[in-house]
């Protein structure tokens, strides 16, 4: 075992993508090559005519203000819930012990459910309601949110807490003296990833229907408008971009200097306000989340309906299916970004492989994998595939931020001694980062375990295809089955992911090593 | 400082409830009306809008159309009251009344008493022409596209059909048929070679032609599937209560009196690809029930 | 004797003064040189631009006749440098640590097999053993070593790497008294096993002026200028003492 490191374990799982490679090979036929073409030199050209730059730039627009206030809810809420399912928090209210992680353990179930899922839920319930796209956003995330701030509070020791509340203190001024600070920060650097992520949630889906620049997108493919369709990705892609610069140059700013402070004194007013714009020009724009929804009952269905539904589906072959998938799918997205750079580690290299991924990050997975069955037939690699190429996106700016924030002085104290690049690199950087890169890597692999659902149509395979099929035919013992398993797995991706990572970055795998 | 940011957040509060009042005064009854997405947007655009004049000139109220990207939606939408009239498909109206008790049919075009399917291939997949429907074990090992998952045109009767003929979905090749999305879609496709074969909405397709937006040289159709019963408009329950008694039926007569003598008339049973719409019933839908049983899109 | 290295008319810009001015020096092949300062005097600056690390704003350094940043690897792998910071890696163990020095002598596979560790440990743990790290260390996770036992092995790496040219900034700070005698012995000493011997010409950054006497040559700097360039011979308590003014 003494190979087991982090760096080789960072390396190797990107031969994940020569058995992908293979069956995408196998099934590949120049059948869509012509359009798939056409697709590609479309993104040369996208669409300019005005109308439909009007369109998209409304498109936009929704996106941008359903993604915005479903995070914003989402942080508060969080923030709040983080606080109730922290049992540090409970201590100094002296409260059951229970209670934080009864908390916890509640709340990894509404994250365990892909946005996407929680829509089409959702859609059941309230209609079609602008509320929807937004709760789909502000129920996983606010739990999301909840899980990292609580585990955050609950990293300060207790002892240092009982020297503030021998002072007199009453409990609450104890939480804001000693918790806030430490939480803040987090809320600030962790905050702007999530906006990001919120912006691609909401891309995703109107993709999937629920309006926005998403739909455009939707839309413009399916009448093979790609250079409509380009239009609408790159002025996404643009602003993601934007958004991304801008809250690294935030975080940046809020790390190294103190005068910033008075920027985050005002972040909940220019949030709040930025908040109020976006019901108004939701509203303008015809999508009213202020108007009380209908509640619909959902149907239940009965015992029998699930026991027959539990029999009737291959449970195990499916479950089995998707977890072969969020495998490989991992390993080459934990793989491939770094063995990139290993392999092309120069100025050049670095800077073209960092806009490619830039551009992969913008490109939603369900047209990844609708691209791809242009060339090759439906299944698992395409949908590995199609999952991944968004995925190495965001792994390949981890790396390079964390690369960035380290230094690079290893990197030139190996040049100095005539070191090749490649190697130079690879000790130089990789080593060091390597066990926070596959602590990253391990939650990653959770999200990719729960985005398995949004390729399963198009992918066709596991029970992301079956749990789409079975919502289109409203089988709902089926989908309450199907949703189930699926909330398992992740619940137990989540509790094995957070193991690895605490691994890697506690540095328990030496003791395995000597 | 302090005192502005307390000031715009206060205006910002007004401003908020003022767009709420704004939205809660509003409570005239607007007639919501809808369709599944099965061709191309704009198309749908075209006819709704046209559509929805028509019948607002007619029966005197507000009517909007309400876009929706996906079958499965649409039916979802129309079971939570969103939509309050809309034209479903064969298999997403039985789906929708099954889920909206109360549900009314009210009419079908003259096509739809008899609709088909039609199988397309791409010519250099070297397919012959079906006459028997046996042969259709030539498509094994093909790549086949259906439309969208709910299309009762581009998916349920084409492969029930295929079933009958002992085709299964994993007789395709890589194991899975695809899915276009859309009638437009699954001609495109197999025109370009992405897909060896599709089936869809014979109506669809020969609208295609008929606008030389097929090139023939490329795809042609194999075979032609006997007829069944397919498109329909539902009507939620309770229009009567709030438009007034008598609106489903008045509303019935509106769809039932267009003709081409009208130009907008004309227009819109243009774009539907009928000459006129004929009164429906539930009991037309139950062989379409059967097989969405058996296939498993009704549960 | 030949010239190996020379710093030439070297200017390097600070935020708000110059951190090197004018800096010309030759390195002749064989000398132990001894650069002297304060701390903030430009040492560490004066290093990194001789090893390549840092570009200077002026002027050029060359290695054998050859400009720094032109040369091929295979010519840089001849100058060696034990940098202040060590700059070791936690994460390997000591004899990886060692082979880095070797990096560049072998390929991208050679680099992974090392961090595999499924090299032939043989060469290093002489190194390591020449440097005076006994055995039972080698294996050792470096986080847990001492200051230094970290700076042996940072030798020892020096040592792997078989250069003609060492820079060496600081060596002796974390070490006491016996280690640095040790260490100073070790790089005056011509073979030290078998195997393992250092490099001939050496510079060594220092401000201990009480250990001069090991050195042929002795440099000073003050505020990045160079301001003594003598033969140890020549040296006298006045030009420490102004030195360290």
């Amino acid at each position: 075992m003494k190979w087991l490191n982090p760096t080789i374990l960072s390396i190797i799982p990107a031969l994940a993508i020569i058995p992908v490679l293979i069956l995408i090979g196998q099934g590949f036929h120049d059948g869509g090559s012509y359009l798939l073409i056409r697709v590609i030199t479309s993104a040369f050209n996208p669409s300019k005519s005005i109308l439909l730059l009007k369109s998209t730039w409304d498109g936009l627009q929704i996106t941008v203000c359903i993604a915005f206030i479903g995070w914003l809810l989402s942080i508060i809420l969080g923030f709040l819930l983080g606080l109730i399912s922290s049992s540090v928090i409970w201590k100094i209210l002296n409260g059951p012990k229970i209670c934080a992680p009864l908390m916890r353990k509640i709340l990894s179930i509404p994250r365990s459910i892909h946005e996407i899922l929680w829509s089409l839920l959702l859609l059941q319930i309230m209609g079609l309601n602008g509320l929807v796209g937004i709760l789909a956003i502000l129920i996983p995330y606010s739990s999301l949110t909840a899980r990292v701030i609580s585990d955050q509070i609950d990293t300060i020791d207790i002892k240092s807490l009982r020297a503030i509340r021998q002072t007199g203190g009453n409990p609450f001024s104890i939480i804001i003296t000693a918790i806030l600070p430490k939480i803040i920060p987090l809320l600030i650097s962790y905050g702007g990833y999530r906006l990001e992520c919120s912006l691609r949630s909401a891309t995703i889906l109107g993709i999937f229907g629920f309006g926005g620049i998403g739909t455009d997108i939707q839309l413009s493919l399916q009448s093979l408008e790609f250079n409509e369709m380009w239009t609408s990705i790159w002025i996404i892609g643009i602003f993601i971009i934007l958004l991304e610069h801008i809250l690294g140059w935030y975080r940046r700013k809020f790390c190294f200097s103190p005068q910033a402070i008075r920027l985050i004194l005002f972040s909940p007013i220019i949030g709040g306000i930025i908040f109020i714009a976006c019901i108004i020009r939701l509203k303008q724009l015809d999508i009213d989340i202020l108007v009380s929804p209908n509640f619909n009952s959902i149907y239940w269905p009965s015992i029998n309906e699930i026991i027959n539904a539990i029999n009737e589906l291959p449970l195990l072959n499916l479950t089995f299916s998707t977890l072969i998938l969020t495998i490989f799918t991992s390993g080459i997205v934990i793989g491939i970004p770094a063995v990139g750079i290993l392999l092309w580690p120069t100025r050049y290299g670095q800077i073209i492989q960092s806009s490619i991924w830039s551009i992969m990050r913008i490109i939603p997975p369900p047209l990844t994998a609708l691209l791809l069955l242009l060339i090759s037939t439906p299944g698992f690699a395409v949908a590995a595939l199609a999952l991944s190429i968004q995925n190495i996106g965001i792994m390949g700016r981890f790396l390079k931020e964390k690369i960035q924030t380290n230094g690079d002085k290893k990197l030139k104290a190996f040049q100095t001694y005539g070191v090749s690049k490649n190697s130079a690199w690879l000790y130089g950087c990789l080593v060091e980062n390597s066990s926070s890169y596959l602590s990253y890597a391990a939650y990653r692999a959770d999200v990719i375990l729960r985005e398995t659902a949004i390729v399963g149509l198009v992918g066709g395979t596991g029970l992301g295809w079956q749990l789409m099929e079975s919502l289109s035919s409203f089988n709902w013992a089926e989908v309450l089955v199907l949703i189930t398993i699926y909330s398992m797995l992740t619940i137990s991706g989540e509790i094995l992911s957070k193991e690895i990572s605490n691994f890697w970055l506690l540095d328990k795998y030496k003791a395995y090593l000597q | 400082m302090k005192r502005r940011s307390v000031f715009i957040i206060l205006l910002g509060g007004l401003v908020t409830i003022l767009g709420a009042s704004n939205v809660l005064a509003r409570s005239k009854e607007i007639l919501t009306i809808g369709a599944i997405p099965d061709q191309n947007p704009e198309h749908l655009n075209r006819l709704y809008s046209l559509l929805s004049n028509k019948l607002s000139k007619e029966l005197k109220v507000e009517v909007k159309y309400i876009p929706v990207t996906n079958y499965a939606a649409t039916v979802s939408a129309f079971r939570t009251g969103d939509l309050d009239l809309v034209w479903f498909g064969g298999l997403t109206g039985v789906q929708a009344r099954l889920q909206r008790a109360g549900a009314k049919v009210l009419a079908q075009r003259d096509i739809d008493s008899k609709f088909r399917s039609v199988f397309i291939a791409n010519r250099k997949a070297n397919i012959k022409k079906i006459s028997d429907p046996a042969e259709l074990s030539q498509l094994k090992d093909k790549r086949f596209t259906f439309g969208s998952t709910n299309s009762t045109s581009g998916r349920l009767m084409p492969q029930y059909f295929l079933k009958k003929s002992k085709v299964e979905l994993v007789d395709f090749s890589g194991k899975m048929p695809g899915f276009s999305g859309s009638h437009d879609t699954t001609i495109a496709l197999v025109e370009s070679g992405a897909y060896e074969v599709g089936a869809l909405n014979k109506q669809v397709w020969e609208s295609n032609l008929k606008r030389n937006r097929v090139d023939t040289n490329k795809v042609s159709v194999i075979w032609t599937t006997p007829p069944y019963v397919d498109y329909h408009w539902l009507a939620q329950p309770g229009l009567d209560k709030r438009f007034g008694s008598g609106f489903t039926s008045k509303l019935k007569t509106t769809l039932l009196n267009l003709n081409k003598k009208s130009s907008d008339g004309a227009k819109i049973l243009g774009l539907f690809g009928a000459n006129k719409f004929i009164p429906a019933y539930e009991k037309d839908y139950k062989l379409i029930e059967e097989i969405g049983r058996e296939i498993g899109k009704i549960r | 004797m030949k010239v190996i290295h020379e710093l030439s008319n070297i200017r390097l810009r600070g935020r708000k003064t110059n951190r090197l001015t004018n800096i010309n020096l030759k390195i002749y092949s064989g000398e132990k040189i001894a650069l002297l300062g304060k701390s903030g005097s430009g040492k560490s600056s004066l290093i990194s631009i001789a090893n390549g690390a840092l570009y200077p704003d002026e002027g050029h350094v060359l290695f054998k006749g050859e400009n720094i940043h032109r040369i091929n690897q295979k010519k840089r792998q001849k100058i060696a440098t034990i940098w202040q910071e060590l700059l070791l890696i936690d994460e390997l163990s000591s004899i990886q640590n060692v082979n880095c020095g070797a990096l560049g002598k072998n390929n991208l596979i050679w680099a992974i097999r090392n961090l595999t560790g499924t090299l032939n440990p043989h060469f290093s743990s002489l190194c390591l053993l020449a440097a005076g790290l006994p055995a039972v260390y080698h294996n050792a996770n470096i986080k847990l070593l001492s200051g230094g036992q970290r700076q042996r092995i940072a030798i020892a790496r020096m040592l792997r790497q078989e250069a003609e040219l060492l820079l060496a900034d600081e060596p002796f700070s974390n070490l006491d008294p016996t280690l640095v005698k040790q260490t100073l012995n070790l790089l005056q000493s011509r073979t030290l096993n078998e195997k393992v011997s250092p490099p001939k010409t050496i510079l060594v950054s220092l401000h201990r002026p009480d250990l001069i006497k090991s050195f042929d040559r002795i440099i000073g700097l003050r505020e990045g200028k160079i301001i003594i360039n003598k033969s140890v011979n020549e040296i006298n308590e006045l030009d420490i003492n102004y030195l360290y003014s």
